[in-house]
């Protein structure tokens, strides 16, 4: 009886004393992996960055961990700026350190959108709650607002300064033309002068010949005919496709072929993609006033010149 | 002083680990924790072989989903506009929330999984007859709770994934004649998934079905003493009533463990032989340490090793292509997407037909089939007998049938429900841009 | 010896389990410690230098004073030292409106139940040229930021 009530106890202890190990060694790998973040090098490296260029103070008050643009009034919580450290030191740090320490490049209208008030997402897309690169320029799976990179533009025949014109029309839908969104300007001018409004509701107003593209960018993308679409499944070429050349992509539409240039198609694309339901407060709605007087006194901005000038907002 | 220290120790923990014959029948009565434990058991209940302890095993992930889960609620919110945000908090922001989220996740498919093994092992092993029908009762009612809790908690997350798979899963419980509509608006709150429906299922998580499954859980275990211990006791006092027996072995069995002795002695109420039988601490209460450390450490292993999912969040003008409800129900949507049948001009619906009454009637078969089982008693207690081979088989090959369903559902369903063989391409959605 | 080493394992596989649910315990407190807050920074921008007037400016939404000469800032807590409500500037003191402390210029009590002077709060120039405040960091009396030429 006594050997049998020990060889129970043998042959599981062999087995207590494993799984102990086992759970001694998981639990360490798991305090291990939640301090070895993605951020904590580049934190590292800012801080070093900092003492280099004369910034000593600033570099021993720093706090290392996670940093967030919270703004509840537009719904950011954007934390980018935990490894995108650099951003608010342009007038210090010279543009051509490594991302993601590189200082936000300057231009004319980022004094007029300061990041306490607009944070980082609003204009470049991508997960702001993510602290690792994947999840905040990628996103998850179905995450349907990626970072507007110079790659991603460029699959789309576009620069991603043109391609950010389009989330710039979240706010500024109302412009009638505003300086630095050429591509966006160039729609509305499309958009008036193809009278779209004859056949389509936009806003409350128009013909009902064709669908309602008030908000035709929330549209689900699986709900368009590829058939006859070539290239990418995306709803980008889909548009610039169906908008210049209709008869072909839906061959029994009632929609003229427009025959526009390449660029006349996709500045039409962006602008339309850029309709989306989205509401923020009334500070955040620019005067339309005001894009139109600023239009009439053009800044001496590079950028002010179409689709000649390289990319001034970054380089990625 | 380290002699202090070590008396201090011992007597703090002395019923964890029993010294003497004496002291194991004592710790049963005089520590809380132990209190449920018979001063002993028949050695064949404790048999990795013959339980695979699988009931310990359920109930160490339902302990382990209780913790991660109280701990959840610190940072989880139940509101529409903000239960996304939570849990992207819980990924990014929350010191170990990443891995507390995973852990309460994988533990959860766990136990829907674990739980239908037990089911599996109590019935292969003929463990619900006579007396123990009860039980088998009160088990097919904690698997219930255990599919509803998986699926409460299921849509709090508020992404693509969450809003359909529940949305699937709501609309076959509406097929359900007469009271199905009915039974949809109390889930739902409404004839659309919203802020209502998400509040109902938070609460049902967290509290209501949390403390139903607990008590349950509790009236389950009573119900082991009551019936006198596992199945397997019952084959050993066949076992030892078929052996020859000089004369009628008898000894004192009372709470307080005496041994045998001179005094009055009644018979054993559990009828087993000395030999058949080991106390309870350490031998039960080592192993079902053994299994929680075992099961602790699977979860937290998957934890580390795979992410939950979090998809983009909940848009109800979007139906992801394809749909699916959560894997324990994506048999039943199998069955409601093949079984609608035209018969002239009369058609009864797959959701109907698929969703509710087979599943319904599985249901029913498998609660009352204590009563239905017609095999001699002598068959119980141990896998395979010859006497149950019938049903046995008839089990398994049921259970296989719906593990098909499921890995079709799973792993072999496209856009469209079409059939996508593996190395098949499929469509991929289109993008924006 | 068998013996022995049994020991041995099973002080290592109980010292094993101990460290790691006491490392579990750990980790589960150090959740509770928020890693972002929910709140506004304490230490948040301003406008430019040159966007204030010369003279003493009220900063509704973030209760506090801009005091400007010529290149010189300095920033006062506008919220009175007594029990927590905004003062007013009355053109050569400040007024608690809701049991009449009144301050000098520079902050100091000249009657009323307010115990302390207001607060000179933390002022810098942030890296891109805005006035920035930390309001959990306290300045002595004085304190001046000048802009241009680096700090006082």
């Amino acid at each position: 009886m006594a050997e049998r009530k020990e060889s129970i106890e043998a042959r599981d202890f062999g087995w207590m004393v494993a799984m102990s190990f086992v759970f001694f060694a998981l639990v360490a790998y798991g305090l291990y992996r939640e301090f070895r973040t993605e951020w904590r090098p580049y934190q590292t490296q800012f801080v070093a960055l900092l003492g280099h260029y004369g910034h000593a103070d600033d570099a021993a008050s720093f706090h290392p961990g996670i940093h967030q643009i919270w703004n509840p009034k537009i719904g950011v919580t954007d934390r980018c700026i935990t490894c995108h450290l650099g951003y608010e030191w342009s007038s210090i740090l010279p543009a051509t350190i490594a991302e993601p320490l590189t200082p936000h490049s300057t231009n004319d209208w980022l004094a007029k959108h300061e990041f306490a008030k607009f944070g980082c997402t609003p204009c470049h897309g991508g997960d702001g709650w993510a602290v690792t690169a994947e999840g905040a320029h990628i996103g998850g799976k179905g995450w349907e607002d990626p970072l507007l990179s110079s790659a991603l533009a460029a699959s789309n025949g576009l620069t991603m300064n043109e391609m950010m014109q389009m989330r710039c029309n979240f706010c500024h839908r109302h412009d009638a033309a505003t300086p630095g969104m050429e591509m966006i300007n160039l729609g509305k001018q499309l958009y008036k002068k193809k009278k779209c409004v004859l056949c389509h509701v936009v806003e409350g107003r128009g013909g009902s010949t064709g669908p309602e593209l008030t908000y035709f960018g929330d549209k689900n993308p699986e709900l368009l005919n590829f058939a006859y679409v070539t290239g990418p499944r995306t709803m980008f070429n889909w548009n610039v496709q169906h908008v210049t050349h209709a008869g072909v992509v839906s061959p029994k539409t009632q929609m003229p072929d427009f025959n526009f240039e390449p660029q006349q198609a996709r500045a039409l694309t962006l602008l339309l993609l850029s309709w989306r339901r989205l509401s923020y407060p009334a500070e955040y709605i620019p005067d339309p006033d005001a894009a139109v007087a600023a239009m009439a006194t053009p800044s001496p901005s590079p950028a002010a010149t179409p689709s000649a000038a390289p990319s001034p907002v970054g380089a990625h | 002083m380290i002699d202090y220290l070590t008396r201090l120790w011992r007597k703090a923990s002395w019923s964890w680990s029993p010294e003497s014959d004496r002291e194991s029948s004592e710790a049963i009565v005089r520590n809380l924790w132990l209190h449920w434990f018979p001063a002993k058991v028949a050695r064949a209940s404790i048999d990795w072989s013959y339980s695979f302890w699988l009931g310990t095993a359920s109930a160490s992930l339902l302990l382990i989903l209780t913790v991660t889960g109280v701990m959840l609620m610190f940072f989880y919110v139940p509101s529409t506009e903000r239960a996304y945000g939570s849990i992207k908090d819980l990924e990014y922001a929350v010191s170990f929330g990443r891995l507390l989220r995973n852990q309460h996740r994988w533990a959860a498919e766990g136990m829907v999984a674990v739980v239908f093994l037990h089911m599996a092992r109590v019935f292969f092993t003929g463990a619900y007859r006579g007396s123990r029908a009860a039980n088998w009762v009160v088990g097919i009612v904690l698997f219930l709770a255990t599919l509803l809790l998986s699926f409460t908690g299921y849509l709090l997350p508020w992404d693509q994934l969450a809003f359909w798979a529940i949305t699937v899963g709501t609309s076959i419980a509406k097929q359900a004649p007469m009271v199905g509509p009915t039974i949809q608006m109390a889930l739902l709150g409404g004839h659309e998934i919203g802020q209502q429906t998400l509040l109902r299922f938070y609460v049902l998580h967290v509290f209501f079905l949390p403390a139903f499954i607990w008590i349950m859980f509790a009236y389950h275990m009573w119900r082991v003493r009551k019936d006198g211990g596992l199945a397997a006791v019952e084959r050993v006092r066949n076992e030892r009533a078929m052996a020859p027996k000089a004369t009628p072995t008898t000894k004192s069995y009372s709470l307080f463990g005496l041994t045998p002795g001179t005094s009055v002695q009644v018979m054993s109420s559990t009828g087993l032989e000395e030999q058949d039988q080991v106390f309870s601490s350490p031998n039960v209460t080592r192993r079902l340490a053994l299994v929680f450390l075992i099961v602790f450490n699977v979860t937290l292993v998957a934890a580390l090793l795979f992410d939950a999912p979090l998809e983009g969040i909940a848009n109800p003008a979007v139906t992801p292509n394809p749909a699916k409800a959560p894997w324990y129900f994506v048999w039943l949507q199998e069955l409601v997407a093949s079984t609608t049948v035209h018969l002239g001009p009369l058609v009864v619906s797959g959701a109907f037909l698929g969703g509710i009454l087979i599943p319904g009637f599985l249901l029913i078969i498998l609660t009352l089939w204590p009563w239905l089982d017609r095999t001699p008693l002598t068959s119980e207690g141990r896998w395979f007998p010859p006497a149950r081979k019938r049903q046995n088989a008839t089990f398994l090959a049921a259970t296989f049938a719906i593990v098909v369903l499921i890995i079709i559902g799973v792993y072999l369903r496209g856009p469209y429900w079409h059939i996508y063989w593996p190395g098949q391409p499929r469509p991929t959605a289109p993008r924006l841009y | 010896m068998d013996n022995d080493r049994r020991r041995i394992l099973r002080f290592l596989g109980k010292g094993s389990v101990l460290a790691a649910f006491v490392a579990q315990l750990g980790a589960a407190g150090r959740a509770f410690f928020p890693n972002v807050l929910y709140e506004p920074p304490s230490r948040f921008k301003l406008k430019r230098p040159d966007d204030y007037p010369d003279g003493y400016t009220f900063d509704a939404a973030n209760r506090l004073f801009v005091i400007k000469q010529g290149p010189s800032f300095h920033v006062i807590s506008a919220i009175c030292t007594h029990l927590g409500c905004t003062v007013q500037w009355k053109d050569t003191e400040f007024d608690c409106p809701c049991h009449g402390s009144r301050f000098r210029p520079d902050g100091t009590v000249i009657s009323g139940p307010a115990p302390r002077p207001l607060e000179w709060l933390s002022t810098m120039l942030s890296p891109d040229g805005f006035l920035q405040v930390d309001s959990g960091i306290e300045v002595a009396r004085g304190f001046q930021l000048v802009v241009g030429k680096g700090k006082a």
